[in-house]
C-alpha cells in the first residue's frame, strides 16, 4: 500500500495544498478505515490494498470521450484537461470557482467529515492536486446538457473531484463518465449542491478495463423543493466502490435513484448510499439493481435515515438482484433507521436467477436460450439505463452491456 | 386529530410480576473465577467433561470482548458484581410437590403457574426455575409413559450423561459468542427434552423462569432434542420482581431436531422491564439456536417480547438437512426506554431448505426496536428459499424503529424475498373505530393486534391470548 505508507511518513509531496495539508493531518494519525466496521467489512482486502498501490499521478494522458459528440449543443469537460472558460449568456451561465469559494466550499464539507465513513473523501481531496479539482456555479435554464469525464492513467492512482453548484431554480442535465484504464485506480469524489427550486438529471457511468480500480464518492445536499434524479451505472472494475450520501438538508425534496452494478470473472463492485431526511415532507423512491456472474462479488448496502424532524417523509427502497453462477455472491443490506411516527417507509430485496419459465416461454416460441437470457438481461438493464440521462442516439449503453464478453 | 397529550401519560399499569418472594436463599460470593466455577460444579455433583467444558468456556470468555455492534446504550457490567449461584433453601432431595417450600409454591401460583396436583394446567407440564435452581416438574409420569424425558438439565447430567455429553454445546459451541461463553461457564439450570422416535409429545412442555435475588445473573441453559419423526411443541415464560439494578439473563437454548422431526418454541418474555426512567430492568442477552439436521426437519421459533431494559436475542435455524424448514415469528414491544435489538438468523446450508420469518416491532415512548436479521444462501442449499417480511409500527414521535436485514447468496438456484414497511396507526381508522362507538384505547389495542395477528396465529392458544392481554396492558395509555 505505498499510497498509505507515503501518507504515513509525510512522502507524498513536497509542497501541498491547504486542503491537502488539512487532510493529511486528518489521515495520518489513522490513515486506514476500520475494515471491521459495517462500512467496510465486505470489503475484499487484498483488492482493496491493491488499489492503493500505485504511485500517484497528477497529470493525466490525453484521453478521448467514449463516444462521439453528434451535437454541439453539448458541453464537454475532462477534469485535469481543460479547465471551462466561463460562458455566460441570455439563458444561463457557467462560471468556475475561484479558488477562496473552492477552499471554503471543501473546508465546510471537511468540519463535518467521519474518518471512517468519509475516508474515500479524504484520501482523495488528499491526493487531488489543483489542476484536478472542478468547481461549477451553474445558473438559468435551458441549459444544454453537461459531460464531464475522468479517468485514471496505466500504472497510476489519479485523484479528481468535481464540485458543482447548482443555483435556484436552475434545470440541468449531467452526465458523468468514470474511465479506468488497464492497471489504474481512480478516487473520485462528486460534491453537488442543489439549492431551492432546481433540477438535475444526473447520470454517472463508470467502467474500466483489466485490473482497475475505483474508489467513486457522491456527495449531494438538496435544499427545499429541489428535485434529483440519479441514474447510475459501474461495471467492468477490478475492485470498484460507491458511495452516496444524500441529504436533503431541510426536507420538501424529492430524490429519485436507480443505479446498477454488474460484476464478472472475479470483480468486487459495492454500493454503499446514506440517504438522510433532515426535515418533513422528503420523497425517496431507489432501486438498485446487482448481477453478479463467475466469482464475482456484488454488494449493497442502503441505509435510510429519519430523524424525528422528517415527519410525513415517504421513501422506498428496494434491492433486485440476480445471481448468474454458483460461485458468485451478492450481499444485500436495506436498512431503516426511523425516528418520526408519521412516515411511510418500505424496503425490498429479492435474490434470484432468470426466471425459468419465461425462459422456457422464449425458447417454445423459437428463441435459443443464449437469445432469450438476452432479452430478459436486456429488460433487467432498461430500467436503470432508460433513467441515465443519455439518450440512446448518442450512447448506446444497453447495447454496450449486452455486448460485453 | 390524534392527542398527542397521550403520548405523554405513558404506561401507568405497574409491572404486576414485580414482587419479591421472601424465602431463605443459598447464594454464593458475588464475582466469578475459576473457583466459583469449580464451587457450582461441585454443588451441582457434575461429572468432569462437563466441569471441562465450563472451565474451557471460562477461559474462552475471559479472552473475548463483550459485543457492541447493536449499539445498545447500556452502562458496563461489572461481571465481578454478579452472584451466579442462588437457589431456595430446602431439604436435599424433594420427592414430591409437598416437600416444596409453600412460599415457592405461592410465588408460582401468583404468577399463574399452579404446580400443585389440584391446580395444574391441564395438559402442559411445566418445569418451574427459580432463581438457579429447577424446582418442580410437573407431569413427569405421564410423560415418561411415552418414553418423553423432560427434566431439569442438573437431572439430566445425573441420569442421562450420555445425551448431555453428546448433545450440549454441539449448536451453541461454548465459545460462540460472549455471552453463550459466560452462560457455558457459569450455567445453573434450565430444562432438558428429549422426545424419542416416533413420538409426538403428548402435551405441550413449559418452562418457567423466575429471577428472585436482585443480585444474581440467572443463566439457565436449555436443550431439546427431538429424535426422529417425532414432536414437540415447548413454551417459554419470564419474569422478575421491581429493583432499581439490572439483573442480567443470559440463556442459552439449543434444539436438535432430526429426521422428520419437528420443534415448536414459543416465548412470552415479560422480564421487569424499569421504570419509567429507565432504572432497573433485566438486561437480556439470550443465545438461541435451532439445528435442523435431519431431513425434512422444522424448527420454528414464535417470540412475544414485551418485557426487559434490553433484549439482545437472535433467535436462529442452521438449516442442515434435506428439505429442512425454518420459521421465526416474533412480535418485539418496546415502550419507555427500552430497547429491543432482535431478530433471526436463517442458515441455508442443506438443498431445498425453507425459512420464512415474520417479524412485527412496536416502539411506543422513547424506545429503541430493531430487527437484525441475517439470511444466508451457501454454496449447496440449492432450491432453498426464504421469505421475510419485517412490519414496524411507530407510537409517538420519540420511538425509533430500525430494520437491518443481512442478506447473502452464494447459491443462483435460491430465492430470498424482504420486505419491511413501517407505519403507524393511521388515523382513519382510528376515527372509523371511534365513529362505531369504540373507545379510543380498545380502538388502538385492536389495531395492534389485527397488526400482529399473523405471529399470534402462530402461537399456541394459551399464550396467544395471554400474549394479547399482555400488549394491551403494556400500551395503556401510551397511545398518541
Amino acid at each position: 500500500m505505498e499510497i498509505i505508507e507515503r501518507i504515513k511518513t509525510n512522502k507524498l509531496f513536497s509542497n501541498p495544498t491547504e486542503i491537502q495539508k488539512l487532510c493529511l493531518k486528518k489521515l495520518q494519525s489513522n490513515p486506514l478505515p476500520n475494515l471491521k466496521s459495517e462500512l467496510w467489512r465486505l470489503s475484499n482486502k487484498s483488492k482493496f490494498s491493491n488499489f492503493l498501490d500505485f504511485s500517484l499521478n497528477g497529470n493525466s494522458t490525453n484521453f478521448e470521450f467514449p463516444y462521439q459528440n453528434n451535437s454541439k449543443n453539448i458541453i464537454r469537460l475532462i477534469i485535469g484537461e481543460n479547465s471551462p472558460t466561463n460562458i455566460n449568456n441570455e439563458d444561463y451561465s457557467i462560471n468556475e470557482l475561484n479558488n477562496e469559494e473552492l477552499i471554503a466550499y471543501i473546508k465546510k464539507n471537511l468540519s463535518s467529515f467521519d474518518q471512517n465513513e468519509n475516508w474515500s473523501e479524504l484520501l482523495n481531496l488528499c491526493l487531488s492536486f489543483e489542476q484536478n479539482i472542478l468547481g461549477l456555479r451553474i445558473q438559468g435554464t435551458k441549459i444544454p446538457p453537461l459531460e464531464i469525464l475522468s479517468h485514471a492513467s496505466n500504472d497510476y492512482i489519479n485523484a479528481k473531484t468535481l464540485i458543482l453548484i447548482v443555483e435556484k431554480n436552475c434545470n440541468l442535465d449531467l452526465l458523468q463518465i468514470n474511465l479506468g484504464t488497464e492497471n489504474s485506480s481512480l478516487s473520485h469524489s462528486t460534491y453537488l449542491c442543489l439549492e431551492e427550486n432546481s433540477f438535475v438529471n444526473h447520470g454517472m457511468v463508470a467502467y474500466g478495463e483489466k485490473k482497475s480500480n475505483l474508489l467513486n464518492s457522491l456527495n449531494v445536499i438538496q435544499q427545499q423543493n429541489s428535485e434529483y434524479n440519479l441514474g447510475t451505472l459501474h461495471f467492468k472494475f477490478n475492485y470498484a466502490r460507491f458511495e452516496i450520501r444524500i441529504k436533503q438538508s431541510s426536507g420538501n425534496a424529492r430524490t429519485n435513484i436507480k443505479g446498477m452494478q454488474i460484476t464478472k470473472n472475479d470483480e468486487q463492485i459495492a454500493t454503499y448510499t446514506k440517504i438522510e431526511f433532515n426535515g418533513p415532507n422528503g420523497f425517496l423512491d431507489q432501486i438498485n439493481k446487482s448481477l453478479a456472474d463467475d466469482k464475482s462479488h456484488a454488494i449493497f448496502e442502503g441505509s435510510i435515515i429519519v430523524p424525528k424532524i422528517a415527519q410525513k417523509t415517504d421513501a422506498s427502497q428496494l434491492s433486485r438482484n440476480l445471481l448468474l453462477s454458483n460461485h458468485a455472491q451478492i450481499d444485500t443490506k436495506p436498512q431503516l433507521e426511523i425516528i418520526a411516527d408519521d412516515v411511510k417507509c418500505k424496503h425490498g430485496a429479492t435474490i434470484s436467477q432468470l426466471n425459468e419459465e419465461e425462459l422456457f416461454y422464449m425458447r417454445s416460441r423459437g428463441l435459443t436460450l443464449a437469445e432469450a437470457s438476452k432479452l430478459q438481461l436486456g429488460s433487467f438493464f432498461k430500467e436503470i439505463i432508460s433513467f441515465i440521462p443519455v439518450p440512446k442516439g448518442r450512447w448506446d449503453l444497453l447495447n454496450k452491456l449486452l455486448k460485453q464478453d | 386529530m390524534v392527542n398527542e397529550n397521550l403520548v405523554k401519560d405513558v404506561v401507568k399499569e405497574p409491572y404486576k410480576y414485580g414482587f419479591v418472594t421472601d424465602i431463605e436463599t443459598e447464594k454464593i460470593s458475588k464475582g466469578l473465577n475459576e473457583d466459583i466455577i469449580r464451587l457450582i460444579s461441585t454443588k451441582k455433583e457434575e461429572p468432569e467433561y462437563l466441569l471441562n467444558f465450563r472451565l474451557n468456556a471460562f477461559k474462552k470468555w475471559q479472552q473475548m470482548k463483550e459485543p457492541n455492534w447493536a449499539e445498545l446504550g447500556y452502562e458496563e457490567i461489572n461481571y465481578q458484581d454478579i452472584i451466579y449461584y442462588s437457589a431456595p433453601k430446602q431439604k436435599e432431595k424433594i420427592s414430591s410437590l409437598d416437600e416444596v417450600d409453600p412460599k415457592l409454591l405461592e410465588t408460582f401460583d401468583k404468577l399463574g403457574i399452579p404446580l400443585t396436583e389440584q391446580k395444574k394446567l391441564t395438559n402442559v407440564a411445566v418445569d418451574a426455575v427459580f432463581d438457579s435452581v429447577s424446582i418442580a416438574t410437573t407431569f413427569r409420569e405421564e410423560l415418561a409413559e411415552h418414553g418423553v424425558i423432560f427434566c431439569s438439565i442438573s437431572e439430566a447430567v445425573k441420569n442421562h450423561s450420555d445425551l448431555i455429553e453428546k448433545y450440549l454445546g454441539s449448536v451453541v459451541p461454548a465459545t460462540d459468542n460472549y455471552f453463550a461463553a459466560l452462560n457455558s461457564a457459569v450455567f445453573s439450570d434450565g430444562s432438558f427434552v428429549y422426545i424419542p422416535k416416533g413420538v409426538a409429545c403428548p402435551m405441550d412442555l413449559s418452562s418457567y423462569f423466575r429471577i428472585n435475588s436482585g443480585d444474581s445473573g440467572q443463566f439457565e441453559r436449555t436443550l431439546i432434542i427431538a429424535e426422529e419423526s417425532s414432536s414437540v411443541s415447548y413454551l417459554e415464560g419470564c419474569t422478575a420482581p421491581m429493583f432499581d439494578t439490572n439483573t442480567l439473563h443470559a440463556a442459552v437454548v439449543e434444539l436438535i431436531a432430526l429426521d422428520d422431526a419437528s420443534i415448536k418454541y414459543s416465548t412470552v418474555q415479560n422480564w421487569y422491564a424499569g421504570n419509567e426512567e429507565g432504572v432497573g430492568g433485566i438486561f437480556n442477552f439470550v443465545t438461541k439456536r435451532g439445528k435442523c439436521l435431519g431431513n425434512r426437519s422444522k424448527i420454528s421459533w414464535s417470540q412475544v417480547e414485551t418485557g426487559s431494559a434490553i433484549t439482545w436475542k437472535y433467535p436462529s435455524c442452521l438449516l442442515l438437512g434435506e428439505e429442512s424448514i425454518g420459521e421465526f415469528y416474533s412480535v418485539a414491544l418496546t415502550n419507555n426506554l427500552q430497547q429491543a435489538d432482535t431478530g433471526t438468523k436463517m442458515i441455508h446450508i442443506g438443498p431445498k431448505t425453507k425459512s420464512t420469518i415474520v417479524s412485527k416491532g412496536i416502539s411506543a415512548g422513547h424506545s429503541k426496536n430493531s430487527y437484525r436479521g441475517l439470511v444466508k444462501m451457501g454454496t449447496k442449499a440449492i432450491g432453498a428459499k426464504n421469505y421475510s417480511q419485517c412490519d414496524s409500527m411507530l407510537i409517538g414521535d420519540q420511538a425509533s424503529a430500525n430494520t437491518f436485514p443481512y442478506i447473502t447468496s452464494q447459491q443462483q438456484n435460491s430465492e430470498i424475498e424482504h420486505e419491511a414497511s413501517t407505519c403507524r396507526i393511521s388515523e382513519d381508522q382510528l376515527f372509523y373505530l371511534q365513529s362505531r362507538g369504540i373507545e379510543f384505547e380498545e380502538a388502538v389495542s385492536m389495531m395492534v393486534s389485527g397488526f400482529c395477528r399473523d405471529v399470534f396465529n402462530q402461537l399456541p392458544m394459551e399464550f396467544a391470548a395471554e400474549a394479547d392481554k399482555l400488549l394491551a396492558l403494556k400500551l395503556e395509555g401510551s397511545v398518541g
